[in-house]
């Protein structure tokens, strides 16, 4: 019986085709059905990467898995920043959940898909994280700096976005809307002669929990320096975000906050606002277009409300305490993975990646250095851009390869780089 | 509320004559070069540059009435 099958395919957007049972829910410590296990503790938009990346991962040489369970960024942090245990009965550990979410292998399921969601395990106990997750610059939850034995790394960026039911008449909003709506609510509103057509209908506001990325992005670009003042319906997750639009009794009216990630896998069912922060003279997508996937407005700031996400994992001085886990880290930050001694993998984890909705470092062309932070330029190491948009969208770069050389750039995973 | 809505699908938008139309709705809070500012060409240095850069991406021009902005256009403290 695969409980989780619905709700996994409201994350991945399509419909439960299920390719067959999902493995028995056992032990985690099985470690010969759940080898070389990376303990994970993330942000609920990074779902649809852990079902993907982990199914890859389960092929890979070594086969690694990834168990995690999701909870709000701030928590993952405390979690990280303070030794605790993932399932130790704190609010930073995921309360006192006992199971957590894999992706089974092959060998477990040959048809798998991730709309078919995770198979579950359980925890034989507290179970310190081998690695972490915050979808948003840690600064945002914390004044502290990562504790010595704590390896912080900013990995993709991630846009946030308001949602709506699709087919609303609703297109576009500015900063200043967000603002009013969001932090005087609608009943202030109308009771001042402000209110904000259509969105006049207060529970029919849908945000996240406090110490969630989601909100605490959201409050950073519109200025709002006490997060607790966001008016709405806090929801649990994401997916509860997803299901309070698609059920509310004012659709019109309704709206919420969502990662892009989890949006862009349900654009069938729902659709996002164009955003105009202050200052700026138009509002704009995530994507340079409402039905394109390129992430194009985040990439050259056009589309403000982004964030890092920011991967964490152990070490003892430079040593990681979990090669496995440093190996994943790697990976979803577009390093080098064989500082670990691991062999690098046969797939492509950065288009994994951009797959998902999240946009590696080297297809940046801005920066900020904190939640809701000025732009700048920037200029990342080595180009992907080429790479980057041939898997969301199209590219339209020169191909290359060892007889076809560039006429200009540099050739990379087979395209003409800009640098 | 949306007194006026215009998307506009540019391509190869800016010119020197900027990228808003002729008719576009006066941004509120447009603070820098005001509603017939041109949109901004490389070397962009300040974020206000950034974010109103020239771009062919899709773009919607809002003008939202909001009694409660301060005169300056800038939003007043929460509640």
């Amino acid at each position: 019986m695969r409980t989780l099958v619905f709700l996994a395919a409201i994350a991945t957007g399509g419909v439960a085709y299920a390719s067959g049972p999902l493995p028995a829910e056992g032990p985690c410590a099985n470690t010969t059905n759940l080898p070389n296990p990376v303990y994970i503790q993330c942000g609920d938009t990074q779902a649809n990467l852990m079902l993907n990346l982990g199914r890859a991962l389960r092929a890979n040489n070594p086969p690694i898995t990834l168990i995690w369970v999701t909870a709000p960024s701030c928590n993952n942090i405390d979690l990280t920043y303070n030794g605790g245990k993932i399932g130790d009965g704190n609010a930073s550990g995921g309360g006192t959940t006992a199971k957590m979410s894999y992706v089974p292998s092959v060998a477990q399921d040959a048809t798998w898909q991730p709309s078919d969601g995770a198979a579950t395990c359980d925890l034989a106990g507290p179970t310190t994280p081998d690695l972490t997750n915050s979808a948003l610059y840690n600064t945002a939850c914390t004044t502290m700096p990562p504790p010595s034995n704590v390896n912080a790394v900013i990995g993709p960026k991630q846009a946030y976005v308001l949602a709506e039911p699709r087919g609303n008449a609703q297109i576009a909003i500015t900063a200043e809307e967000a603002y009013f709506l969001f932090g005087y609510g609608p009943m202030i509103l109308a009771s001042m002669n402000a209110a904000l057509e259509p969105w006049t209908d207060m529970g029919s506001l849908f945000i996240r929990k406090i110490g969630t990325s989601t909100l605490l992005a959201w409050a950073a670009n519109l200025g709002m320096s006490d997060a607790s003042k966001f008016k709405g319906t806090p929801e649990a997750s994401s997916l509860a975000v997803v299901g309070a639009l698609e059920n509310a009794s004012m659709p019109t009216a309704a709206i919420g906050l969502l990662g892009a990630e989890v949006y862009d896998t349900l654009r069938d069912r729902l659709q996002v606002l164009a955003y105009r922060t202050y200052h700026q003279y138009a509002a704009y997508y995530p994507d340079s277009t409402a039905t394109s996937r390129d992430k194009k407005n985040l990439r050259d700031g056009h589309y403000t409300v982004w964030s890092p996400t920011e991967w964490m994992d152990f070490v003892n001085g430079p040593t990681p305490l979990n090669p496995y886990a440093r190996y994943v880290l790697d990976l979803i930050s577009g390093l080098d993975v064989t500082d670990t001694g691991l062999a690098a993998p046969a797939f492509d984890a950065q288009a994994i990646v951009a797959a998902v909705g999240l946009v590696p470092d080297c297809a940046m062309r801005v920066k900020r250095d904190f939640e809701g932070g000025p732009l700048a330029m920037y200029t990342p190491p080595e180009s992907c851009t080429c790479k980057y948009e041939s898997v969301v969208d199209v590219s339209t770069c020169a191909t290359c390869n060892a007889s076809t050389p560039c006429a200009s750039g540099v050739c990379r995973n087979g395209y003409c780089e800009e640098f | 509320m949306r007194s006026l809505i215009i998307v506009a699908m540019l391509t190869g938008a800016c010119g020197s004559t900027g990228n808003a139309p002729k008719d576009a709705a006066v941004p509120t809070d447009a603070a820098v070069g005001g509603p017939d500012a041109s949109c901004f060409m490389p070397p962009l240095t300040t974020n206000d540059e950034i974010i109103n850069a020239c771009t062919t991406a899709q773009k919607i021009y809002l003008n939202p009435s909001l009694p409660l902005l301060n005169a300056d256009g800038t939003v007043p403290p929460l509640p």
